[in-house]
């Protein structure tokens, strides 16, 4: 489990996050859903140890995050960050030198599943297939969590579709996966458990299916209801 | 590969349960002859990957279908649709009930005597099945889209 407790953060004078507490479980898929600067990609960020908090704590299965916990979560940015001269083949070669738990053979398989070409350039890639090679990157490591910032931003209606079917596929399989995105209905069926970021606050989280059948209402419903009072 | 294509095209209602719509389109197959008793479905991940919902979802539909002992699962062998009849019978009378209800609710406020009703009904329906007669036996699971197919 991935959990925030009172997670703070403070850009000069400007609080980019305050209190934020909340958990992504294994097996589950979490949305950290919001408007532009509501602080979810900060918070992707803060798991990885890229941006510093300056209250609360966050743990990795009980542990607090330190060097070791980062080889358990896969982080998939929201760009591609491989030199653009490199080919497909050659990156994947140099993640499997960096990442002790890179998996060559679900990498290959995922290099099917989006249908990609090792010899392409990074650099010629359309900004749909940079997307799904940087998914490749992320999800061929064997860790126990993936997170990924905004995996379906600016993404063509197809490539959307395809890059959805990885998350019900044995390729993510029973990780726990922690993603960030303002295209709601894309992630509507997808996920297990909704989280509500209004200006760094935490303004609701709750399980998708516990709402619709409680309340009858869809995820985009409660973000409508929570984001726009 | 026609298992791919017969579950293509599908869209969920937001505002319901997604496990639960679930369980009622296995029970519209299953009354409509599409998926036959006794016949294997797909495992729940590939369910997942089909319909595109949330696997703990697809788990949750197949619970419920084994409770109500729409599918049995032995041991680790693939889940199928049960042979039980009373079972059977007791789902299509669940779905001809609903439809019915629902009928009954839309034309409730429409002012007419049962009888002249009854005899729309009847010219309706025997219109419907003339026609479907005629219609080659409606195209099956042939769908438009083409990023479904798993290779």
């Amino acid at each position: 489990m991935i959990e925030l407790v009172r997670v703070s953060q403070k850009y000069t004078y400007k609080e980019v996050l305050k209190d934020v507490t909340f958990t992504a479980e294994k097996g589950q898929i979490t949305c950290l859903l919001g408007l532009n600067g509501a602080g979810k990609s900060t918070i992707l960020k803060t798991i990885m140890g890229l941006t510093p908090i300056h209250g609360g704590s966050i743990r990795i299965d009980g542990e607090e995050i330190n060097q070791n916990t980062y080889e358990r979560v896969s982080y998939i940015p929201d760009h591609l960050a491989i030199p653009a001269s490199m080919k497909l083949s050659d990156a994947l070669r140099f993640m499997e030198d960096f990442y002790s738990c890179w998996n060559k053979d679900r990498a290959n398989e995922l290099m099917r599943f989006f249908d990609l070409d090792l010899d392409e350039r990074a650099g010629r890639l359309s900004k749909g297939t940079a997307a799904k090679f940087n998914l490749v990157l992320g999800l061929a490591q064997d860790s126990d969590y993936v997170i990924m910032d905004e995996p379906f931003a600016g993404i063509d209606l197809f490539n959307r579709e395809r890059i959805a079917e990885v998350f019900s596929s044995e390729l993510v399989g029973n990780r726990g996966v922690l993603l960030t995105t303002h295209e709601v209905k894309e992630v509507e069926y997808l996920i297990d458990k909704a989280v509500l970021l209004r200006d760094g606050v935490v303004a609701r989280s709750f399980e998708c299916e516990q709402v619709r059948s409680e309340e009858s209402k869809s995820v985009v419903d409660v973000m409508k209801e929570v984001l726009l009072t | 590969m026609n298992k791919v294509n017969e579950w293509a095209g599908i869209t969920f209602n937001s505002r319901d349960p997604v496990y639960a719509q679930v369980v009622r389109l296995f029970k519209e197959k299953i009354v409509t002859g599409v998926i036959q008793s006794g016949q294997t479905i797909p495992s729940r991940r590939e369910l997942a990957a089909l319909l595109k919902i949330n696997p703990n979802t697809a788990q949750r539909a197949y619970k419920e279908m084994e409770d109500q002992r729409l599918i049995v699962t032995e041991g680790n062998s693939p889940s199928r649709i049960t042979l039980e009849l009373d079972v059977l019978r007791q789902i299509r009378a669940e779905l001809l009930g609903t439809a019915v209800e629902a009928f009954v609710a839309t034309i409730r406020n429409i002012d007419v005597p049962l009888d002249e009703l009854l005899d729309v009904i009847q010219q309706k329906y025997t219109e419907a099945q003339a026609g479907k007669r005629q219609e080659p036996p409606e195209a099956p699971f042939e769908s438009g889209e083409g990023g479904n197919n798993d290779d």
